[in-house]
């Protein structure tokens, strides 16, 4: 543990008081590839290891499949692939972040779960307009976070789930409610 | 939930049990409107029934609700205890369900948030009319039944009402003598009357006053002291119970008919005949109704008073029809429970299901040399219950097509006796059971169709008779279930669909395609175009059906739950609409077969046939489409590992190791390769996560029983 954390967790106990405050400025971190991004806590439902995940024929390659999750089917995607990166193995590292976002339940599959962190709201930059921003990646990302000599990527879960394909899923939606 | 009924839970309760109220009032009404009259088991619910809805509505302040339900309860009373002959029964089920219509309109309005403000004052009014009517038609009585509707809500001194009666309940007349120099005979008399209290479904007694009379002690000691008891218990115990002692001189206990019971204190010969035998008393009293309108005139009656309280003797003819021997339906008894909780509930269950096979498989178990009797045992007890307990949830989503043919019933009712024919009614397997969705979509469908049955389909009575048919148009409603669907039909037998008619009507609205001769169109090709919007040969718009509007919202509800319209027709025989529809959207009963190590669900309604076929019936097409023949026809063939994109190793490539599932859809046929079959297995179906898109070729997934999810195909997705 170094110093940074130390601290935190002495604010841990200072904000144990305000348990909604207290969340509002954790960060979920994994890893993939060579960078740590971080996710709002209050997101993450829970974090499993991967069971085996039925694939879904004809559909985007990041969406990898479904799971059964305690007799819930919900299903996951691939973050490097929603990154546009390389595929990875999956081995026994690699877990699924189940996020809901909007009552929508997905499994992210990530390469490693990290820790979680705390992030006061001075240390968020927001992204580089310039420069790198064409990468795959940095579109979900809405703030660049420095902790400590580290820099995590803040993603938008929202855009992560939905983003350019979001008028699509908004339009199959609206036939299933029609449908019911 | 807790937070929601705490603000408009009474609101809720009320509009829940009101509405199961009427759907009963209703049941009763429509099942006996072609009798002469109610029977006493239906006056006595409807009375009940509309007592309820008043008390409810007044303490929920819905003034006009209880104004006319206490209108409807007056009748009801006056029907109840004055038992009145003249009754005309159409008109009176005509109030009944007018009075219905009132409420569950007033009802429907409160459910959308609205005020109940309907005006009432014209059906109390009629209500009133119709009372005064049979309380008029029955002379004699007249100031007397008036006496007794006026007071509603007093329960008659003299009874104490229990409500149960059972039928193998006791009637008896006793007659207590007590010794000429008792003291207080009234306090002994009501000693008695407390002790039989004890076990008496109904009791009456006379004189009545008699703990806040005293000078009723000597009548009872003059006269003696009358019980009409109804219980249970033998004439032995009552007996008993009645006791002995120094003051009571004689106890006469005499057994008589319920009817006997009815009419009150009819005891004018028993008084003077007290040492007669029992069975000479018990002739007596089944004596012809002259004798006793004759001895009831006698000065004892008078005496006695009992009037308000006699029921008229019935008519011989009547009495069977009145006091029907009806087995009891059972009532079953309901509680609503939030649909969420249910799918939490199935979605618990699976869950069980699946760590039931995780301990039953567990690796450990296998380890060699372990004695496994006893687990053995209590683990196929386990499975034995969480079957059941699939079975049971899966039947709770189940529920009978009753209510929904109930419906149509009082439609038919409604319809026919606005347009003056005559029609009988009949429901065919209304127990049917189908999943609760699917009941929601097809009760429009079906009101149509009985609608335009009853109007367009029945020819009128005069044309019936000149036609030669039997005057009265029969429309029968029926349900089965066949081959995992539901078969719901409207059968008339009234004029039938015509076929020169509907292609006129078509080719004027240029329906029928260029140059395909008229002929050359098959009866079932022309009656699907009065399935098409806007389309209806009838000449005029009657208030139920003709606007054109009907038959394609019937054929579009039905779309949504998958189901399909039949049409057959004979011209001037009738003709027969008939819903095929799934039984449930829920659960289907479904093929799994495997691919690849991938499950899949194929519904078994679709599957004609298995096939292991050879090499050399396969075609294969230039452009890499594939066919094979099986028994001279040919089929195209879809490889599930190469529609859903597996690598070509993991599947079986050689026809010849897999299996051929030969699906037949709207006779379109297609083959199917998987690698193996599985078994047949019931399929809780389960959508697609939203989030995934909609993927053509499948309709939804599942979880089997070891926990993996399989996906459910949809073979007109694949064709």
């Amino acid at each position: 543990m170094d110093e940074l954390s130390v601290k935190g967790m002495q604010e841990d106990l200072m904000d144990l008081t305000d348990d909604d405050e207290a969340q509002k400025s954790k960060y979920m971190t994994f890893k993939s590839g060579n960078e740590y991004f971080g996710l709002k806590i209050q997101y993450v439902n829970e974090i499993i290891q991967i069971p085996s995940i039925t694939a879904i024929p004809k559909t985007e390659e990041y969406i990898k499949g479904l799971i059964n999750l305690r007799g819930k089917i919900i299903p996951v995607i691939d973050v490097r692939l929603r990154f546009k990166q390389e595929a990875f193995e999956y081995d026994d590292r690699t877990c699924i972040i189940v996020v809901m976002v909007d009552d929508v339940v997905v499994g992210l599959i990530v390469e490693q779960i990290a820790d979680v962190i705390e992030i006061r709201e001075e240390n968020i930059l927001p992204p580089p307009k310039v420069g790198r921003a064409e990468r795959a990646d940095h579109k979900f990302v809405y703030g660049i976070a420095r902790v400590g000599n580290s820099v995590k990527l803040l993603l938008d879960p929202d855009k992560l789930l939905n983003d350019e394909d979001f008028t699509a899923i908004e339009q199959t939606n609206n036939m299933i409610s029609m449908k019911e | 939930m807790a937070e929601e009924f705490n603000t408009e839970g009474m609101l809720d309760i009320y509009l829940f049990e009101n509405q199961q109220l009427l759907e009963q009032l209703q049941e009763i009404v429509l099942d006996q409107k072609d009798e002469d009259c109610f029977d006493e088991d239906s006056i006595n619910e409807i009375f009940r029934t509309m007592h309820t809805i008043k008390g409810s509505s007044g303490i929920m302040m819905f003034d006009n609700i209880t104004a006319v339900s206490h209108k409807l309860e007056d009748v009801f009373y006056f029907l109840r205890e004055g038992h009145p002959t003249n009754v005309p029964h159409m008109e009176l089920v005509e109030h009944v369900l007018e009075v219905e219509d009132f409420i569950s309109n007033e009802l429907e309005k409160l459910q959308e948030g609205d005020p109940a403000d309907g005006d009432s004052s014209e059906i109390v009014k009629d209500l009133d009319e119709f009372l005064t009517k049979i309380k008029g038609g029955d002379t004699g009585k007249k100031g007397k039944e008036a006496e007794v509707s006026g007071n509603v809500h007093e329960e008659p001194k003299q009874f104490y009402i229990a409500p149960v009666s059972t039928s193998d309940s006791h009637f008896y007349k006793v007659f207590i003598t007590f010794s000429p120099d008792t003291e207080m005979a009234n306090v002994h008399a009501y000693k008695i009357v407390y002790a039989l209290k004890e076990v008496a479904e109904d009791l009456l007694y006379s004189p009545e006053d008699i703990i806040s009379d005293e000078s009723c002690a000597e009548p009872i000691l003059q006269d003696g002291f009358k019980i009409l008891l109804q219980t249970q218990s033998d004439k032995d115990e009552v007996r008993s119970i009645i006791g002995g002692g120094y003051e009571i001189e004689k106890v006469d206990v005499f057994e008589c008919k319920a009817e006997e019971f009815f009419q009150g204190f009819d005891f004018g010969d028993h008084n003077i005949d007290l040492d007669s035998s029992v069975e000479e008393i018990e002739a007596k009293a089944k004596g012809s109704g002259d004798e006793k309108e004759k001895e009831a005139g006698g000065a004892k009656e008078a005496k006695i008073a009992p009037g308000d309280f006699v029921i008229q003797s019935k008519e011989p003819g009547k009495q069977k029809k009145l006091a029907r021997d009806k087995p009891k339906a059972e009532k079953s008894s309901f509680i609503s429970v939030n649909v969420s909780k249910m799918d939490q509930l199935m979605d618990l269950i699976g869950e069980l299901v699946i760590s039931e096979s995780v301990v039953l498989q567990n690796p450990d178990l296998k380890v060699p040399g372990l004695n496994l009797d006893n687990f053995t045992k209590a683990a196929v007890q386990m499975s034995k219950i969480s079957t059941d307990l699939q079975n049971v949830i899966m039947s709770m989503r189940m529920v009978p097509l009753t209510n929904t043919f109930q419906k149509m019933n009082r439609i038919v009712f409604d319809v026919s006796r606005k347009l003056g024919k005559d029609i009988e009614f009949e429901m065919v397997g209304e127990h049917t059971e189908v999943d609760k969705n699917i009941i929601e979509h097809i009760s429009d469908p079906l009101m149509h169709m009985v609608r335009n049955a009853v109007d367009h389909g029945i020819e009128s009575n005069e044309e019936r008779l000149a036609n030669g048919k039997p005057e009265k148009g029969k429309v029968t409603l029926s349900a089965k279930t066949e081959a995992g669907k539901v078969w719901i039909s409207v059968e008339d037998n009234g004029k039938g669909l015509d076929r020169e008619k509907i292609l006129a009507k078509a080719k004027k609205q240029g329906l029928l395609e260029d140059g395909k001769p008229e002929s050359a169109y098959s009866d079932k090709e022309v009656y699907q175009f009065i399935t098409m919007a806007g389309f209806s040969t009838n000449e005029q718009v009657t208030e139920y059906s003709g606007r054109g509007v009907g038959m394609d919202v019937v054929v579009q509800n039905l779309q949504d739950v998958s189901g399909v319209l039949d049409i057959e027709s004979t011209l001037g025989v009738g003709s027969v609409m008939s819903l095929k529809i799934p039984l449930t959207l829920a659960i289907i009963n479904g093929i799994v077969v495997e691919t690849g190590g991938a499950s899949f669900v194929v519904e078994i309604g679709v599957i004609k046939e298995f096939v292991r076929v050879k090499e050399e019936m396969m075609i294969h097409e230039p452009n890499g489409e594939e066919y094979i023949m099986i028994r001279g026809e040919c089929f195209p063939v879809l490889r599930l590992g190469e529609w859903y994109g597996m690598e070509t190793d993991n599947y079986r490539q050689s026809v010849e190791d897999g299996m051929m599932l030969i699906i037949e859809i709207e006779d379109r046929k297609i083959c199917l390769l998987v690698d193996r079959l599985i078994g047949e297995q019931e399929i809780v179906v389960k959508p697609i996560p939203s989030y995934v898109k909609k993927v053509k070729g499948l309709s939804g997934c599942t979880q089997l029983g070891d926990g993996s999810i399989a996906l459910i195909l949809d073979p007109a997705g694949l064709m």
